[in-house]
Parts: C-alpha cells; sequence; structure tokens
C-alpha cells in the first residue's frame, strides 16, 4: 500500500503577504531615495520608520483582484435584472432620481479623481504597506467609478439629466462644490491628502457622505444602486481603515507632525462638512419616501460615532476635536433648509429638477425639526406654493454670491442667529473675498495665495468665459438640455412617469 | 501661513478688478428676505450711477418676489456702514468698488 504523498506546506499568511508585498521594495543603489521620492518632506512631516505601517487586511493582489472580480459578477447579474424587467417603473416616484442624478454629476466623477491621486500615491509613498494600501484603493475607485456609470447610467434611457455628467462635473456652478473640495486636495502634498480625503472624507464623514445616498436608494426601490453600495462596503471598509491608520502612524512616528495634522483636520473637516450640506438637501427634501433626517444622520454618524467615539481615542496623541466643530453642530437644524432653498430657487440652470414640499412632506419635516421648520423655513415654502396655486414658479432672477471657499451660495445664517445671513471678509493683495462662515474664513486666511485662484462660476460666467452672458447660452455651455432643469410638477420626467403608472390593464377591462 | 510648495508659489487671483476692465462686481443683499436663498451677485460699471443701478439691475431681480415694492427699498448700506445714496452719484464715487456687499431692506 502506498502512502500518498503529504502536500507541500503552504505558507502562513503572514508570510505570504510578506512575500508578495514588501519584497518588492528595495532600496535605491543609482538613484538618492530623495529623488526617488521628492514629495513626502516638503510638507514638514517626519517619517522615521516606515515599516510602521501596517496593513491589516493583509490583502495581497491576487486575492484582491478574485475578490473584486466575484462582486463585480453579482453587480451586474443585478443590473441585467434591473435593465430587463423595466425595474426603474417600481421606484417610489421619478423624483427619487433628482438624488441619483446629483450622486453621478457630483460623487462618480470624485471616485474619478481619487483613483488618480491614490495611483499617485501608490508610487511617491515611500513605505510599501502604504504604497500597496493606496494601489489597492485606486483600483477600487476607479472601479467604483466604472460601477456607478453602468449602474446609473441605466436611467438614461428613459429620464432627463443622466447625460452629460462627465463635462457637468467640470462646469456646472452646483458641482464646483465637489470638484473644488478634490482639487484643493489633489494640488496638496501627499500627506495632506491623506488626512483629506482618507481620513476626513473616508472615515470621519463618509457615513453622512455615503450611506444616505445608498439607504435611500435601497428605501426608494433603486435596487441597482443599492447593490453597488454593498458591492463598495468592503471596499469602504478598507478605506476607513486606511484613513485611521494614516493618520495613527503620522501621529505615532514624529511629536512635530501633531500640530500639523491637527490644522489639516481642522481645514478638511470643514471642507468636507460644508460638501455635506448638499447631502443633507438631499436627505430631507430629495427622497419621496426619506430614511432619516440630515439633523438624526448627523447626530448619530457624526456627534456619536465620531465626537463621542473617535476623537477620545485621537485625545492621546494629543489631537483634540475639528475647530469650527460647534457651529456644525449649531446648524444642524438649518442646514438642509438652507441648502434645499439654494437648488429650489436656482433648478432652472440645473440638471435636475426641485419642487416645493407638498402637505405630508412638509409635516414630516415638521416632526424632524420641531424648533426651526414652522417657524422659520415653512412660511417661506408656503409662500411658494401659493405662486404655484396661481400659476406661477419663484426662481432667482440672477445669479448668487458665492464663497469663496467652499463655492455654495453665500446662504448661512449666524450659528447664533438663523434670521441674519452669515458674511465674512477678507482682505489679500488689496482685494475682497467673501466667505460664508467662520470655518469658511480661516481656511481662506490661512492659504488666500491658494484660494485667490477659485475657479467661481458666477465670477466666470461674468468673465465671459461660460458661452455667453445669457441663461440659455450658459446652460447650453453646461450640457443642460431642455427638460433636465427646473420644476418637477410639469416636467418631463413627472409627465412619463404619469404616463406609465396610468389607466387600467387593457386585457380584460 | 503660506501654502507649503516645492516651488515659489505666486499666481493671481481669478477675479482680480482688471479682469472686468471698466466693469466690477457688486453684491446686493436683500435683509430679511429668505425667499432669495442668497445675496445677488451682478456685473456693473464703476461710473453706473446709483439710481439707475437700482432701477435697472437690482429691481428685476428683486421683482422675483411677487410682494417686492420699488417704493419701499431703504436701508442701504456697504458692508456694515450706512449708506445715504443720491441717485446720480456713480458706485465708484459712493466708494462701492470691486466685490463690495451692499445691504437694503424692503
Amino acid at each position: 500500500m502506498t502512502q500518498a504523498k503529504p502536500r507541500a506546506k503552504k505558507l502562513p499568511l503572514k508570510e505570504r503577504y510578506a512575500l508578495l508585498t514588501r519584497d518588492l521594495d528595495w532600496e535605491p543603489s543609482y538613484v538618492e531615495r530623495e529623488k526617488l521620492f521628492p514629495y513626502t518632506s516638503y510638507e514638514g512631516i517626519k517619517i522615521h520608520d516606515w515599516d510602521g505601517w501596517q496593513d491589516p487586511f493583509r490583502l495581497t493582489v491576487d486575492a484582491y483582484y478574485k475578490y473584486q472580480a466575484e462582486k463585480d459578477k453579482r453587480l451586474y447579474a443585478v443590473l441585467d435584472g434591473f435593465a430587463q424587467s423595466q425595474g426603474h417603473l417600481g421606484l417610489a416616484d421619478a423624483s427619487y432620481l433628482n438624488a441619483i442624478k446629483l450622486f453621478i454629476q457630483g460623487v462618480t466623477p470624485l471616485e474619478y479623481a481619487a483613483h488618480r491621486h491614490f495611483a499617485y500615491l501608490a508610487r511617491y509613498l515611500e513605505g510599501p504597506a502604504p504604497r500597496f494600501a493606496a494601489l489597492c484603493q485606486s483600483i477600487d475607485e476607479l472601479r467604483h467609478c466604472q460601477t456607478q456609470i453602468h449602474t446609473i447610467s441605466n436611467y438614461n434611457k428613459y429620464y432627463g439629466g443622466f447625460h452629460s455628467w462627465s463635462k457637468m462635473h467640470d462646469r456646472v456652478w452646483y458641482l464646483s462644490v465637489p470638484k473644488s473640495l478634490f482639487d484643493d486636495a489633489m494640488s496638496a502634498g501627499p500627506f495632506e491628502f491623506l488626512i483629506s480625503i482618507s481620513f476626513s472624507f473616508e472615515y470621519l464623514l463618509t457615513n453622512l457622505l455615503f450611506v444616505p445616498f445608498m439607504s435611500g436608494a435601497s428605501f426608494n426601490g433603486d435596487m441597482p444602486t443599492m447593490s453597488f453600495g454593498f458591492s463598495a462596503q468592503s471596499d469602504e471598509s478598507r478605506h476607513m481603515t486606511l484613513g485611521l491608520e494614516a493618520i495613527k502612524f503620522l501621529l505615532e512616528q514624529d511629536e512635530g507632525n501633531v500640530p500639523i495634522i491637527q490644522a489639516w483636520i481642522d481645514k478638511w473637516f470643514w471642507r468636507a462638512y460644508r460638501m455635506s450640506a448638499l447631502v443633507a438637501a438631499m436627505m430631507d427634501y430629495m427622497l419621496p419616501k426619506p430614511v432619516m433626517s440630515w439633523k438624526e444622520a448627523f447626530e448619530l454618524y457624526f456627534e456619536d460615532q465620531m465626537l463621542g467615539g473617535l476623537f477620545p481615542d485621537l485625545e492621546y496623541y494629543g489631537i483634540r476635536p475639528p475647530r469650527h466643530v460647534e457651529d456644525a453642530i449649531a446648524e444642524k437644524d438649518h442646514l438642509s433648509h438652507q441648502v434645499y432653498k439654494i437648488l429650489h430657487n436656482f433648478s432652472f440652470a440645473a440638471a435636475f429638477t426641485t419642487q416645493t414640499p407638498g402637505v405630508e412632506h412638509s409635516a414630516w419635516l415638521s416632526e424632524q425639526y420641531p424648533g426651526t421648520f414652522d417657524e422659520l423655513y415653512k412660511p417661506v415654502w408656503d409662500k411658494h406654493a401659493r405662486t404655484e396655486a396661481a400659476g406661477g414658479r419663484i426662481f432667482f432672477q440672477g445669479l448668487p454670491q458665492l464663497c469663496q471657499v467652499c463655492q455654495i451660495p453665500m446662504v448661512f445664517t449666524e450659528p447664533d442667529d438663523p434670521t441674519s445671513t452669515s458674511f465674512r471678509t477678507s482682505s489679500f493683495r488689496s482685494e475682497t473675498f467673501h466667505t460664508c462662515s467662520d470655518g469658511c474664513k480661516w481656511i481662506f486666511d490661512r492659504e488666500p495665495e491658494k484660494f485667490v485662484q477659485a475657479w467661481l462660476p458666477v465670477h466666470q460666467i461674468y468673465q465671459g468665459n461660460c458661452g455667453g452672458p445669457s441663461v440659455p447660452e450658459v446652460l447650453d455651455w453646461y450640457g443642460i438640455q431642455e427638460g433636465d432643469n427646473g420644476e418637477y410638477k410639469g416636467s418631463p420626467d413627472q409627465r412619463s412617469w404619469a404616463e406609465w403608472h396610468s389607466g387600467a390593464p387593457k386585457q380584460g377591462s | 501661513m503660506a501654502v507649503k510648495a516645492l516651488y515659489d508659489y505666486e499666481f493671481p487671483s481669478a477675479d482680480r478688478a482688471e479682469n472686468f476692465g471698466d466693469d466690477q462686481l457688486v453684491y446686493v443683499h436683500w435683509d430679511g428676505n429668505p425667499l432669495f436663498c442668497s445675496a445677488a451677485c451682478f456685473r456693473v460699471p464703476k461710473a453706473m450711477p446709483f439710481g439707475e443701478f437700482v432701477a435697472g439691475v437690482v429691481a428685476p431681480w428683486a421683482g422675483s418676489d411677487p410682494d417686492f415694492d420699488a417704493a419701499a427699498v431703504a436701508g442701504w448700506r456697504l458692508f456694515d456702514e450706512p449708506l445715504q445714496p443720491a441717485d446720480d452719484a456713480s458706485l465708484a464715487d459712493l466708494g462701492i468698488g470691486h466685490k463690495a456687499l451692499l445691504h437694503f431692506s424692503a
């Protein structure tokens, strides 16, 4: 009787991981190290031991591709099924898709930008573990961009506003908010980018920025977007870990890093938080079946989880909660109402439609915002509703004043007085610059040389750089087509939806 | 604090006055009217008389509010300072410069 040979021993995971990743690192012999890695010292961050960066996932390239391919197969099966069975007819309402238009125009191009910048980090960070983590994230972000395009473009066959999102991202006024945030991060050094995107964006505020869209999809019958969300979830948890790993590594390496990191947290919390104002408006005003209010999400995901959970941990390293966080807390009862007002005022120039909240929607808002909605915001919506009942629709017949930093119209009110608009100004090289809040003013005053270059859509229109002086010329240059924009009621989307859902079945009636 | 960079970081402002020639940008905020989400931004000649600015530029915008009454416009302020504008004084004469912020109530 012969005995089978014992199989060759498999390497333990840790060793296998080391061979597949760390051994790809080497000491340069014919160029100086500073030439190979020219970007890792000028920000003032000191790293003494790059091997101190651990990758808790111990992911290798072969495992990575195998896992991602399986997730893609499952996602594309859902997309095919949804498309073939006319799944879009099962949405809560066609108006739901305004949230998804905002997503593909505003968020999907950011995935692509993140892919580009993580590819840069995968080349230029000095340690093999962070380079590999950045490489995986770079590929993740490219995959997210592609799968979002495939997921959402199905709606392009039937609804307006989905056709020219890439061009719009570069040109349209409200999309300059996310675009300029990412441009700010990408034009910073590699460590600031890690704190801005990996930490502040992917860790601190990810649940506020990303989860509401996916939960909104699930509540409103958008199976493909929900499936995309699930498909991205494991990547996102890896990105969150990278964000946390990055900040702890940088803080542990040198005490001198602490004040630099603190200033970046102060800046990037406020930058990412201001951008989340668009998500706040979406959550409270654009979902036919709301998931939870912005205020509730802010309290749960930010106040409880981050201020209550993360920052006490970071205190050990000498890090305190972000500057101006008290202003964010003070405006949680106001943010979504003020920002949706912008979208409602200007949707004639947007690639989505808006509508005045109806009776049931207003009742929900009153319930969610007992201290503020009835007193401050409902009276204005009632005025809109009266005008609309008489056949009108109030838009803002002009262009708004924008904040030099966040690029959102200057709509926000004083933290201690919700009836008084907050105006801040700075003077730099004898020119006046306007900001919407103490947070944005602090960011401007810290790096005025950077923010004076801001491409503010309103000022660019007035300089003649956006297709022409009239609204139709600008809309044409934006790539916005008739019917993408304006009021939802009576829009092509609303009319088709009503037509598709009207009438009794023909057979047997 | 200066921008940290690997080179001399020096770029012109995107909206510097010279980009607008004889014109300038002026912001106008209707205090206490939440129908408009924010102040408006206009491009106007520096030499434009204030009266023409109000009648020809501000009023058409403010008129998007059906309750706007041009006769009730008062309480002009330039930034935080009260302003008593004569209708025939130009914006430049009144000290209303590039990217100035005006307030009124009605």
